[in-house]
């Protein structure tokens, strides 16, 4: 569907968005993508039209719940909401055939949609998590505006020296720079 | 036939296990290999990968109308209910004990497991636990004692073994652990273990017992799968 994982409008872009700020624009464009998919799988697994809404209602809570579980090096935002569908989808139809609780479909697919990886839940981690998040989402951010953001924060040149050295106008430089920031923010969670 | 020559289980097998379209039995037991093999693990991601590419390639002509007024229910229902994080679990039975070692079960078989497994001893050294886990399918952990020897038996189903711990063979060669095996209706079988195997095996219709005095238990055997498998919709 939307691919490049950098472009804003990127499934993986709307999902990071709402893991990190609860972002309900994000979560309505996510929701327009994919509830009539999911509701498709539904039908073909239960050919039930109630339970194949519930399944669209159940799948889109649990989007807005782990978002902030998704990792982008595990893979692309659609094959995470698949899984996510699919395992509500399996727990439905058991619950509805009555069958033991032993095990959950999250049991039985933990690197699925609910992946609860170690890696994923330390955000609140210490400074050093931090820093290693920061860069890791400005690998996330097109070449131009890393490029920036390298020569500002990283080596601490000037404006004017960042620009000299990229060989760019000093305008550019600047609204790269606050494009480059202002994404950072967002992915990051700061503000939107 | 045995169709799974490398003791793995078949694209085909896995691809429906991805769909999630498999018994919640015969998906427990493809999970518990998942987790003990990484050439499998690796060969389910991009089956998951394309799944989901061909799931959002599929028509999906359906109207999406009734579903936009749910999206404020959503954001208001998750705000009152912060997302639960989930904590390392500890399961009751997370080792199996056999007579000099123990060994440590993959989760999603610990947390199967429940709280409590219930050991019978039967014919040729061999013990059984069955767990409740669907309507379909009986599951069982299966241990051979060192010297064992299963008595002659045919299955009218499939079953599916995964081997745990240490190894078994039969008349079509020797498992050891990881190794996935599926038996279709039909075959016949003898599996002898030198020194003790521990696995977990999946089945969908009765065993029926050739030879000698065990035949006596088919009966038994058809009435227990019954009780196990009662609570069908």
């Amino acid at each position: 569907m939307h691919s490049e994982k950098r472009d804003p409008d990127s499934d993986e872009f709307l999902l990071m968005s709402i893991g990190n700020s609860q972002d309900s624009e994000a979560f309505d464009a996510l929701f327009q993508r994919y509830s009539s998919k999911i509701y498709a799988m539904g039908m073909k697994l239960t050919r039930n039209d109630q339970l194949s809404k519930d399944l669209v209602q159940e799948t889109m809570i649990n989007v807005w719940r782990k978002a902030r579980l998704y990792d982008l090096d595990r893979g692309s935002a659609q094959s995470w909401i698949f899984t996510a569908a699919r395992n509500r989808c399996f727990d439905m139809l058991r619950k509805l055939k009555r069958q033991p609780q032993c095990v959950s479909a999250d049991d039985i697919w933990p690197e699925g949609s609910a992946s609860f990886d170690q890696s994923s839940e330390d955000h609140e981690g210490g400074a050093l998590t931090e820093i290693s998040l920061v860069e890791k989402y400005c690998e996330q951010l097109p070449a131009p505006q890393r490029a920036v953001i390298e020569q500002i924060y990283t080596f601490d040149r000037t404006h004017e020296e960042a620009a000299a050295e990229l060989q760019i106008p000093l305008g550019t430089l600047k609204s790269r720079l606050r494009l480059g920031v202002s994404r950072l923010r967002l992915l990051i969670g700061v503000d939107q | 036939m045995n169709t799974d020559l490398d003791h793995h289980p078949a694209k085909e097998l896995l691809a429906n296990h991805i769909q999630g379209t498999l018994s919640t039995g015969v998906s427990v037991a493809l999970s518990a290999h998942l987790e003990l093999c990484d050439s499998c693990r690796a060969s389910s991601r991009e089956l998951e990968a394309e799944a989901s590419d061909t799931w959002l390639q599929e028509s999906g002509e359906v109207s999406a109308n009734d579903f936009s007024k749910l999206i404020k229910d959503i954001v208001v229902l998750a705000q009152e209910n912060p997302s639960e994080s989930r904590q390392e679990e500890d399961f009751p039975i997370s080792k199996i004990h056999m007579h000099d070692h123990s060994f440590d079960l993959p989760r999603v078989l610990a947390k199967a497991a429940n709280d409590s497994l219930e050991w019978k001893r039967l014919a040729g050294g061999i013990n059984q636990a069955v767990i409740d886990i669907d309507s379909e399918t009986q599951c069982e952990f299966i241990y051979m004692s060192p010297g064992s020897k299963t008595p002659m038996h045919r299955h009218e189903g499939s079953e599916i073994t995964l081997v745990l711990d240490g190894s078994f063979s039969d008349s079509s060669g020797t498992y050891g652990p990881a190794d996935f095996i599926v038996r279709e209706g039909e075959d016949e079988h003898q599996p002898v273990s030198e020194e003790g195997c521990l696995c977990f095996a999946v089945l969908d219709k009765p065993l029926t017992f050739t030879r000698g005095l065990a035949r006596l238990f088919n009966p038994l055997n058809k009435y227990k799968f019954r009780k196990t498998t009662a609570h069908q919709v």
